[in-house]
């Protein structure tokens, strides 16, 4: 106790000293904890933005084969999927069934080029809510109303009860054309918001040559991000015991995105009538995932870098601290100290030093995480896909700090040990002589 | 039994390519309660057999004994353990711990040891010590709050909280006035009749050998007199 507490004193000898070393400590502790934090944020916001943008967290889509040996997307079995719903215990927050079709939209000589969603406004209200309208209504949506994003209402000049001709083609691959009168423009909602349209399903689906209850994607808005891959496993053994249906997994997703791995395996497969394929936002993001795990990996070596410098600093200083110290070191051996508590009094300056540090970093780190976080980047920021709500979010994983601060304790004894070493064998009567 | 024993005891000094020689082949006897002073001009050997009798350096040859056990086979936890329980030291620069108040100071080799005295006792007995040595006022203060005469008070308080059989102080008032310097002694003296702890110091200051019952002189590392005082003059 006496050595911890002489140890703890001792770092207030040369204040600026300790302030340098332990400002070392916690710039290192800084970075490494604002780059986990937002590593921390980034799979969640990613995936929540991404889930707002594809309306759910579990997806059913149908798919079934053209004479051509073509894949054509189409959902003919509601009610068995209605069921395997609910034996699955799918608690979701909203379900939508959407239809879409990729068009080019035309006005006085004007082309764009969007995906249109076709959405059921009385059932999904909660677009409704989610979409911030810069002009029209959604309310008394006309049968071919369509909803425009800003950037595509200005690129086409268009105006709300304004009439576009779309050139697109059926589900079945057969060209089609039709007209949509403008009902209403959305402010941009960021870069894949502003390429997608909203239109009443119904009439998406006459363009589509789909029939009214026929639909090409079913989707399920779980309450939270958590337990969306089970929840898709249980729907899947349940639409499987009803349906055709696709394995939850195709072979050669492990490492790369299941979904792709999925399509890739449906080309080489034949099946009549429709098959279905069950799948989750975390298949689909397989690869924020990637991003994330590199991200760990980046911080570790950032701090591993960091205090392989700190750590050269931290040895040097020891050993200047062991000089001036020396005559003290054989005063403290004559009246009895022993090596190991030589040793230890150095060690317990250098965890002290580690955890002053530590905690002066995080606490630095917290707050340019709150400074950041008070910033509001806008919806229609470049980097809305990573915000949330317009903000930069962190989200740390505690013990995962408590580890990068061992980590940080751990190599900050290692740097004071050699010097501690040396310091414990000296002999007591060349200490003792040795002018400082 | 005498308390410490110096039988043919030298000291070998690598001095680049060559050797010095520090201490020659000494040998005497120091018995309990003495009040010894090690005298001798620089560079006789004074620090150094101080140094060996205190165990903080080893000879090169012969032995040191204290209280007849040989000292130069034992290992370094061995002699840590033996110079905490039977040894105090006094240092002609004080050798305070900067960051220690005086009580801390003085309490510090206390808390060294693997025996610990009860705290009551052993708070007690250091704040005897710090009024013993008359800096009852100074209890909290640092040592570069004090005067080099107060620092040596500590150093001695210090050197005698563990209730050792022997004190040793090299060059006590090498650092101090004269004035200073006589009231360390006095106090040393004291001490050694009340507590009859044996006290050992060098010292160049030939008024303050003129004080101690045991005088070992020195001379180019080797012992040129060695005579006792108010012993019925016994030659040692």
């Amino acid at each position: 106790m006496q050595t911890a507490m002489l140890a703890f004193r001792n770092l207030s000898r040369q204040k600026r000293r300790s302030f340098l070393l332990g400002g070392a400590i916690a710039f290192g502790i800084m970075i490494v904890t604002l780059i986990d934090g937002f590593a921390g944020a980034f799979v969640d916001n990613v995936s929540e933005n991404f889930s707002n943008l594809l309306a759910g967290h579990v997806f059913v889509e149908g798919v079934e084969k053209s004479p051509k040996g073509r894949d054509l997307e189409i959902i003919r079995d509601d009610a068995a999927l209605r069921e395997a719903a609910e034996a699955a215990g799918i608690e979701a927050k909203y379900v939508s069934r959407r239809s879409g079709l990729q068009g080019s939209l035309k006005f006085a000589g004007r082309t764009a080029t969007l995906a249109v969603q076709g959405v059921d406004f009385e059932a999904e209200t909660f677009l409704a809510e989610r979409l911030a309208l810069a002009s029209g209504s959604l309310d008394d949506l006309p049968r071919d109303g369509i909803v425009l994003p800003e950037p595509i209402a200005d690129k086409l000049g268009v105006e709300i009860g304004d009439r576009l001709l779309v050139t697109t083609r059926t589900y079945s691959g057969q060209q089609n054309v039709g007209e949509f009168a403008v009902a209403a423009v959305i402010k941009d909602p960021g870069i894949l918001g502003s390429v997608s349209a909203y239109a009443g399903r119904d009439y998406v689906n006459e363009l589509l040559d789909l029939a009214p209850d026929e639909y090409q994607a079913l989707s399920f808005y779980l309450p939270s991000l958590k337990g969306m891959d089970e929840a898709g496993d249980r729907l899947h053994a349940e639409v499987s015991s009803r349906l055709q249906a696709f394995e939850r997994k195709a072979p050669g997703a492990e490492g790369g995105n299941p979904v792709l791995a999925m399509m890739r395996g449906e080309d080489e497969e034949t099946w009549t009538g429709v098959k279905y394929r069950v799948t989750t936002l975390n298949d689909a993001l397989a690869q924020v995932q990637q991003i994330v795990d590199v991200l760990d990996v980046a911080s570790l070596v950032i701090l591993l870098v960091l205090f392989l410098i700190i750590m050269v600093g931290i040895t040097n200083t020891f050993r200047i601290i062991m000089y001036e110290r020396i005559r003290e070191i054989g005063t403290m051996r004559a009246v009895g100290m022993q090596r190991g508590q030589v040793r230890g009094l150095f060690l317990y300056e250098a965890l002290f030093l580690a955890l002053g540090g530590a905690v002066a970093g995080l606490a630095v780190a917290s707050l340019v995480m709150l400074g950041v976080g008070l910033i509001d980047f806008g919806l229609d920021s470049p980097l809305f896909l990573i915000l949330r709500n317009g903000h930069m979010s962190f989200r740390l994983d505690w013990a995962r700090v408590a580890g990068k601060v061992a980590i940080v304790a751990f190599l900050t004894l290692a740097a004071a040990f050699f010097p501690a070493r040396s310091a414990a064998k000296l002999d007591p009567a060349v200490a003792l002589r040795t002018a400082v | 039994m005498s308390i410490i024993e110096l039988s043919e005891v030298r000291k070998t000094y690598p001095l680049g390519k060559t050797e010095v020689q520090a201490v020659k082949g000494v040998s005497f006897r120091i018995e309990r309660g003495d009040f010894i002073s090690i005298a001798g001009p620089s560079g006789s050997g004074k620090t150094t057999i101080l140094n060996m009798i205190g165990l903080v350096d080893r000879p090169s040859g012969g032995e040191v004994l204290i209280e007849g056990k040989p000292t130069s086979k034992l290992g370094d936890r061995e002699l840590t353990t033996l110079r905490h329980e039977t040894l105090g030291f006094i240092f002609q620069s004080f050798n305070l711990i900067p960051v220690l108040n005086v009580r801390e100071n003085v309490e510090f080799p206390l808390l060294l040891g693997a025996k610990r005295q009860p705290r009551k006792e052993a708070a007690e007995w250091v704040d005897f010590l710090i009024e013993e040595v008359g800096l009852s006022d100074w209890k909290g203060h640092r040592s570069n709050e004090l005067s080099g005469g107060q620092r040596q008070r500590v150093a001695i308080a210090r050197a005698l909280v563990t209730k050792p059989k022997i004190v040793l102080a090299d060059e006590p008032t090498a650092n101090l006035d004269s004035a200073t310097g006589e009231q360390i002694i006095e106090l040393m003296k004291k001490i050694n009749r009340d507590l009859e702890t044996t006290f050992i110091f060098s010292t160049h200051d030939a008024k303050i050998v003129d004080i101690a019952d045991h005088v070992v002189r020195l001379r180019d590392g080797l012992v040129t007199e060695n005579f006792r005082r108010e012993r019925a003059g016994a030659e040692a």
